[in-house]
Parts: C-alpha cells; structure tokens; sequence
C-alpha cells in the first residue's frame, strides 16, 4: 500500500523529533514522524537540567506536550516502528512493522542509540561464531538450520520472519511482545516457535555455539541466536543508504552544522550525532534539521 | 600511489591472497549489509595508508560462497587477516578504526 509523499519523515519521536516536527510543520512542510515514545530514553526521565524548568519535570509530560504542540502544526504521528529505508529517485521509502511503505523528501534520523548487547555469559566469544546482530547481513550462514532470536520488538519479530526464508526452525524468545497488531498477527501465523515470559541467561557450545540456556532453565538445541533488541537502529536502516559513521564506535552518525548527513535529503538530530546525551542538545538540533529538511523538500518540490 | 582496494572471489582467492608475496586483509562482506557499508570507508583509508605492503581485498559472500565457508565465516563483516597463506587474526563485526589498524600494524 502507498501513501502521499511527505515533505519531512522523522524516525523517533524524542525530543530531537518532536523539536524537527514543530519546526518543520510550522513551515508548512508536510510532516510525518514514526515511533514509540515510550522508547525514548526520556520517557521514564526526571528532567532538572533543561532551561527554563526550575522544577524537575517528567520526560513523558515533556514528550506528550511535544506531540500535541507538533500535531497543533499538522504533524502527523504513527506509533510504528520503521524496519527498512530505501532512498530513489530522490525521494526516500520507508517501510513500517506493520508493512505499509511512506514516501518522503527528506528523512531525519531520530532514533537516539540503543543498547544492542545481552551482556550474557558466552555471548562474546562465540560472536561471529554463532552469535549475531545483524538478521538481514548472517541469515544466509544458517540455511537448513536452528536458530533463536532474542528481542521484544520489531526488530526481533521482523528478524524471525526473515530467518524463517533460511532458516529450518525458528524460535523467538522474548520477555513479552511489544509490536504492532499486524505484525503480531503475521508472526502467530507464521512458523516462528515464540517462546514468552523468559529471557537468555547464557549461550553454550564449544567452538560454535550449540545452544541457549534460558531464564526458566530450559535449554535449547541451536546453531545461532540473533540478537536484536528494540528498534532497528540507524546502522541497520540507514547505513544501506550510505551514511557515513565515526570511524571509530560506528553509532554515531556524522553530520555539519545544518544537521546535513553525506547523503542529500538525510539530516540526523539528538544522541544519534553524539554525545552530549542531553534534552538541550536534542531540541537545539532537531531545531536545525526541521527547518533545514523543509527547506530541502521545498526545493525539490520546485525542481 | 597505492592499487586500491582488490576484488577477489572464489576462483582466484588462492592466487591473489593466499600465494601471494605480501600480507592480505581481506574484508568478507555483502551488498545488503549496512555494517559492511559503514567500515567499507575505513577499508579505504587504511589501504592508502598501508597498501604499499598489504593488499587489501574484499570478497562478496554472496557471489563467493565456498570462502567463506571454508573459513566458517557466520557473520558480516568478516576481516581476515593472512600472512603466508594462515590465517593470523579474525576480526568480526564493525570494529574501531584504531582497532583494526592496530591489527594490520601486526602484520607490516
């Protein structure tokens, strides 16, 4: 299903999203903006350092109010997270958990950055031997064999979907499922063994792994378990783009002071460029890329 | 001037890697995998720094299976560091820029 072509989509709905969505919509940009907020990592703050709030204010009223003052403006709000970006013709696609793609001009990157390790034991010396973050880079290595995947959310749940094409049988182990209706009911529907209500405690094998320990101290036979906590992040959605890291931890987007990426149209605001890991900094850059992102959608409208 | 970074595959990886007179990393990657994409630019950099006495190569897995396979490659990206046709280090993922040149440092 296609939907209209947006001027700006923002993926996060943070205070560096909020910030690019007021901004942008208030210049009569056509905005939509994808996530949860309940994943920023503002959500369940306490906020004593943020200009102009003598008080300690809570993250979820701040995010709320955010989302009714951009909606104010026409901004238009999906709780969906995005599993897969494509960028032609100039103009940037964007495919959601449930499977609906949007179109845009331009794309703001406002996911912040997420923990991706399950700092459990064995997990680190069987990492390319078993272990993997990266569904859509290994699912290849593991044709005709048993996998598990580990995770509650999209990223998870669109893993073992994908792992099912490869893969002989499929477990997804998670705490309990936050994903969209549709998904989940792809997912039911699928061959993928969910198994809820329990977590990794460790990963076992001698070169390779052989299998998983769980939380309720079952075991499970499996060649390779996939680790995809939360949210897909920026360098699964938009490295395939081309974006350029830092060289040197690979989770921080580079980007100059107009908040512009390598890539033209892509802009990226809030702990995705780096750290100060902080509200003030989120909104001053969200500031920037909304505006800048309308203006480059005008004028590729103009073209 | 250095060569750049070589292309090498199944048919001739024998040849150019493993027979070769110098030390080789080869970068074992694919089109559709972001992290790949994101070090390929430090693949680059290092190759104009070093190049002179290292090939630098890549070899896509999904065009070159048996490779791979022969290495037990499971993840991408892979970084395999030869030295007279042995395997001297195995880098998985990616990994700090100051981390792999340390590792190609080993091998000048």
């Amino acid at each position: 299903m296609t939907q209209d072509l947006y001027d700006v989509a923002i993926i996060g709905c943070g205070p560096a999203g909020l910030q690019a969505a007021i901004h942008a919509a208030s210049k009569k940009a056509k905005v939509i903006v994808f996530g949860k907020p309940t994943k920023s990592s503002l959500y369940k703050a306490h906020i004593a350092n943020f200009c102009c709030y003598e008080k300690p204010i809570s993250g979820k009223d701040i995010l709320e109010a955010g989302r009714k003052q951009a909606e104010s403006f026409d901004a238009v709000f999906l709780e969906e997270d995005i599993v897969k970006t494509k960028k032609e013709n100039n103009l940037f696609s964007l495919v959601t958990e449930s499977g609906e793609t949007f179109t845009s001009r331009s794309l703001l990157l406002c996911m912040g950055i997420a923990r991706k390790k399950l700092r459990v034991k064995g997990e680190k010396k069987f990492e390319g031997r078993g272990v993997s973050y990266c569904v859509d880079c290994d699912a290849n290595f593991y044709k005709g064999l048993d996998v598990a995947v580990v995770g509650n959310e999209s990223a998870a749940a669109t893993g073992a979907l994908t792992l099912l094409l490869y893969a002989k049988t499929v477990y997804l182990i998670c705490r309990k499922l936050m994903i969209s209706d549709m998904l989940y009911e792809e997912l039911k529907n699928s061959q993928v063994k969910i198994i809820q209500d329990t977590w990794v405690k460790e990963i076992f094998g001698t070169n390779e792994v052989e299998g998983i320990l769980l939380k309720n101290d079952n075991t499970l036979k499996v060649n390779g378990i996939f680790v995809e906590l939360g949210a897909k992040g920026a360098m699964e959605l938009a490295a395939n783009l081309g974006v350029a890291f830092d060289p040197e931890t690979f989770s921080h987007v580079e980007t100059n002071r107009k908040q512009e990426t390598n890539i033209p149209g892509l802009y990226a605001a809030g702990d995705i460029t780096g750290q100060p890991w902080q509200i003030a900094k989120a909104v001053g850059e969200g500031c920037i890329a909304g505006i800048e992102a309308a203006e480059y959608a005008k004028k590729l409208a103009n073209r | 001037m250095t060569q750049g970074v070589l292309d090498v595959d199944d048919t001739n990886f024998e040849s150019q890697i493993l027979k070769a007179d110098k030390p080789a990393l080869v970068d074992f990657w694919a089109p559709w995998c972001g992290p790949c994409k994101a070090i390929a630019p430090v693949i680059t950099e290092l190759e104009k720094a070093y190049g002179d006495r290292i090939i630098f190569a890549r070899c896509n897995v999904d065009t070159s299976p048996n490779t791979p396979t022969q290495y037990s490659i499971r993840a991408i990206p892979t970084l395999i560091l030869f030295q007279n046709g042995k395997v001297v280090d195995q880098i998985v993922g990616a990994v700090p820029k100051s981390h792999l040149e340390e590792a190609v440092k080993k091998i000048l």
